[in-house]
């Protein structure tokens, strides 16, 4: 996986995660309601462009200048040596204004010249005062030795900012009204960027972004610098404040560094999992696979199956109550006695193949996210007009979609760095004691449930918007002979039945969007929180729970009760069933016979859990989450 | 108006002319200038004010190269073999000494003469009292064969020897 680290968000200049503020804060309001990320979470960064950049870096010198009166080249050169730090350079200045003076090179103001003509040390000709200029130390040149001086340093790189008076005993600083005087305009525009980058360099706080087209920078408010950051810049380019690479979050930088290693000493075992093609585990016929869900249908015998695990995917599904439980990594079983020798291979197996086990939903999410993003500019480039069209909605009001489509390269990106987590925190403890190794399968326990549920609604979510969108992409049925005429200028509009279509659409992957963020948001915070911590808070008996999915649902259902019990003893609804009262709010009041006749009419009805929309009319529990229908928590 | 290049190296280098004709620098003597773009400087070797007495009663040559963007660009300023033995000077006549590169740890600037780099060097010589070459001088020599010390990344020390 060398390509790793490519950044493929910056495709088309998509202003994905550019939610209209700089800012990247969430105050909930409508217009930021686009960012994968849960709203709430505080405020961390801020992404500068150029022009923000310069504002920021001549606002510091202006202040400087005030402070100290002293010139802006000065002021420049000050914050410069002291790596912009306002504060150290005014302490430092107020304890000792010699010693700093002397470090930056600033010079007393020399008296001017008495003379009207003065001889230039440069070319050794004669001019009058007037077409001359000097710093502070009163060494007169004439302006086009000046330019030569300044354009010749300008263009030996960066140390131009620290640019003194041509006299070499003389340390004067060239002011900046000598340098804009005199440039060229390319030769001030470079010498602004030296600035500039000067601006971002030499700050911890602030770093460029890593994205190839990129010139924002970012700005971290983050208390703590030397840790794993997520920042989503302007640009659309997702990546790590410390470690440069892709976001990570959960992950630590130190094991994404360690996993990307890994990765590049086995790839050649990893080839063969490369193919893009694997056949049908019913009729054999080879599949490819070129969507970015998980769930794959046969075209020749329709069989349904699990691209990662090969199983069935009815196996997978809510149905069965199993939930998605793919990501599990199940050792293979001793069987019988073996010899030494054999059991040393056994072993080497054993640990290739469960680094395979995870190594390959990492590379699929990871492929999967790439694709969702091509397909994310597809639709916002080319099938978003055609969906407007079709189905008479404004394209404003189709946001709802690159919604969906974000959320999922969000996930599959978090999905992702929880297997190569996964990888390293559940490896088989050497010489750790009975407790030990057993406080560690339920860790895993829990973390591989929290991650499958998770992994249940984003493929869900995915395979809606990949699959479900596309029905919309044709033309509406015209309405049969007769009708046409009646109906008069609707004819040309999409009937009644597909419009029911559509709403449910919506609604649907509106709900889907929002449970997917939610159990993501969780995943993330167990994890950060550490999963000792995420499980004592749930305060669930999981010693006792066995490794059977039933006693795990009942094990999630309790700590949801918990986490319920606990927000509305602190006075607050849980975030869960926060956001989805925010979700249906059009659904509230009385369950009554207009209500029912909405329904009916809609042709589903929507949970008001999880807000999916239910095809079933009399069934009483919601497909996808299981609650019953018409509870309200 | 501006000039060209060409022209302020021209009279710039004819005014520098001029001047060390008038007052040519102690135990200097310019035995070369006929195309103006390049000087041979005889450098008498300096009494040094300690013992040994390294470069006393020698000459040597320095030879000065001046290009198109003189004085914004420094000359290239060279020992003709034989050269003084200095450690900061290599056989094949290349001197560290940072007045005569520019770039950001070099010390050359457009306000200083030839006059005035020809007298550094004289002083480089009569404080020194150490009868060797640089380091790697030999590998170096090999390395640099026939080009020019201005594309050598030099390293200069603080003191000034
Ligand atoms: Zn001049
Ligand atoms: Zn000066
Ligand atoms: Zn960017
Ligand atoms: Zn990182
Ligand atoms: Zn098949
Ligand atoms: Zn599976
Ligand atoms: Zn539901």
């Amino acid at each position: 996986m060398s390509d790793y680290g490519d950044s493929d968000y910056d495709m088309g200049g998509s202003d994905a995660y550019s939610s209209g503020g700089d800012d990247f804060s969430y105050s909930g309001d409508e217009a930021e309601a686009s960012s994968p990320v849960a709203k709430g979470a505080k405020k961390s960064f801020v992404v500068l462009d150029k022009e923000e950049l310069r504002e920021r870096l001549g606002a510091g010198v202006s202040q400087v200048v005030e402070l100290l009166c002293i010139s802006d080249a000065e002021a420049t050169r000050a914050l410069r040596f002291y790596k912009w730090d306002l504060t150290k350079l005014q302490e430092e200045w107020f304890a000792d204004p010699e010693a700093v003076q002397v470090k930056v090179g600033l010079v007393d103001e020399q008296p001017s010249t008495r003379r009207k003509e003065e001889v230039c040390k440069i070319c050794f000709e004669s001019f009058s005062v007037q077409d001359m200029a000097c710093a502070r130390c009163k060494h007169y040149y004439c302006k086009d030795c000046w330019r030569g001086y300044i354009h010749t340093s300008i263009e030996s790189g960066p140390f131009c900012l620290d640019l003194r008076c041509p006299d070499p005993e003389c340390k004067a600083a060239v002011p900046r009204r000598v340098i804009t005087a005199v440039v060229d305009a390319a030769h001030q525009e470079r010498y602004d960027d030296f600035a500039i980058n000067s601006f971002v360099d030499d700050q911890r706080q602030i770093v460029w972004c890593p994205a190839p087209d990129c010139q924002n920078a970012v700005m971290s408010m983050h208390d703590q610098l030397g840790v794993a950051q997520d920042i989503f810049c302007r640009c659309g380019n997702a990546f790590c404040f410390n470690c440069k690479e892709e976001a990570h979050r959960p992950v630590d930088c130190d094991t994404v560094r360690k996993w990307m290693i890994k990765n590049s000493a086995e790839s050649e075992n990893l080839n063969w999992i490369l193919a893009n093609t694997k056949p049908c585990p019913k009729c054999t016929r080879p599949i490819e696979k070129n969507q970015g869900c998980m769930h794959m249908t046969c075209s020749q015998c329709r069989h349904e199956f699990c691209w990662l695990c090969e199983g069935s995917w009815a196996e997978h599904g809510e149905r069965t109550g199993g939930f998605y439980n793919c990501n599990r990594y199940k050792r293979a079983v001793d069987k019988g006695e073996v010899d030494e020798q054999e059991q040393r291979r056994q072993h080497a197996r054993q640990s290739l193949e469960r680094y395979m086990h995870y190594w390959q939903r990492w590379a699929e999410n990871d492929t999967s996210r790439k694709r969702a993003l091509r397909q994310m500019e597809a639709f916002k480039s080319e099938t978003q007009e055609l969906i407007s069209e079709y189905t008479a909605t404004p394209v404003s009001q189709l946001r709802f979609i690159t919604d969906a489509w974000m959320q999922v390269v969000h996930c599959r990106r978090i999905l992702k760095w929880t297997y190569a987590t996964a990888f390293y925190a559940f490896a088989d403890p050497v010489n750790a004691t009975k407790e030990a190794k057993a406080r560690l399968a339920q860790h895993q326990e829990f973390f591989e449930f929290n991650q499958g549920q998770a992994e249940h609604y984003l493929e869900k979510l995915h395979g809606q918007v990949e699959k479900q969108l596309n029905t919309f992409v044709r033309p509406p049925p015209s309405p049969p002979e007769g009708e046409a005429a009646a109906a008069g200028s609707e004819a040309a509009g999409p009937s009644g039945r597909d419009q029911q279509g559509w709403a449910k659409f919506r609604e649907q992957l509106i709900g889907l969007t929002d449970v997917t963020r939610i159990h993501f948001e969780k995943l993330v915070n167990e994890f950060e929180k550490g999963l000792d911590e995420a499980l004592k808070e749930y305060d669930v008996p999981m010693a006792q729970a066995s490794t059977s999915a039933a006693a795990a649902t009942a094990a999630a259902a309790a700590a949801e009760e918990a986490a319920a019990a606990k927000a509305k003893a602190a006075g607050k609804a849980p975030a869960d069933s926060r956001r989805i009262t925010r979700a249906s709010k059009r659904r509230q009041g009385p369950v009554d016979q207009e209500q029912a006749a909405i329904e009916h009419e809609a042709g589903y009805w929507q949970c008001s859990h999880c807000t999916y929309a239910n095809e079933a009319m009399d069934s009483q529990e919601c497909e996808l989450c299981s609650q019953p229908r018409g509870a309200t928590r | 108006m501006s000039r060209s290049p060409t022209a302020v190296a021209q009279r710039r280098i004819q005014s520098e002319l001029r001047d060390w004709l008038q007052h040519p620098p102690d135990g200097c003597k310019l035995v070369q200038y006929e195309d103006l773009r390049t000087w041979v400087i005889q450098l008498l070797g300096p009494e040094s004010p300690c013992q040994p007495q390294l470069y006393t009663g020698q000459t040597f040559h320095l030879r000065i190269l001046f290009s198109e963007r003189y004085p914004l660009e420094p000359p290239e300023v060279t020992f003709l073999p034989p050269s003084p033995v200095h450690p900061h000077i290599y056989t094949n006549g290349h001197i560290c000494l940072d007045i005569l590169y520019d770039g950001h740890n070099g010390g050359w600037s457009p306000a200083l003469t030839i006059n005035k780099v020809a007298l550094s060097l004289r002083s480089m010589l009569a404080s020194n009292t150490d009868n060797r070459r640089p380091p790697g001088d030999a590998d170096y020599c090999a390395r640099m064969r026939g080009r020019s010390p201005k594309e050598t990344r030099w390293e200069f020390e603080d003191d000034s020897v």
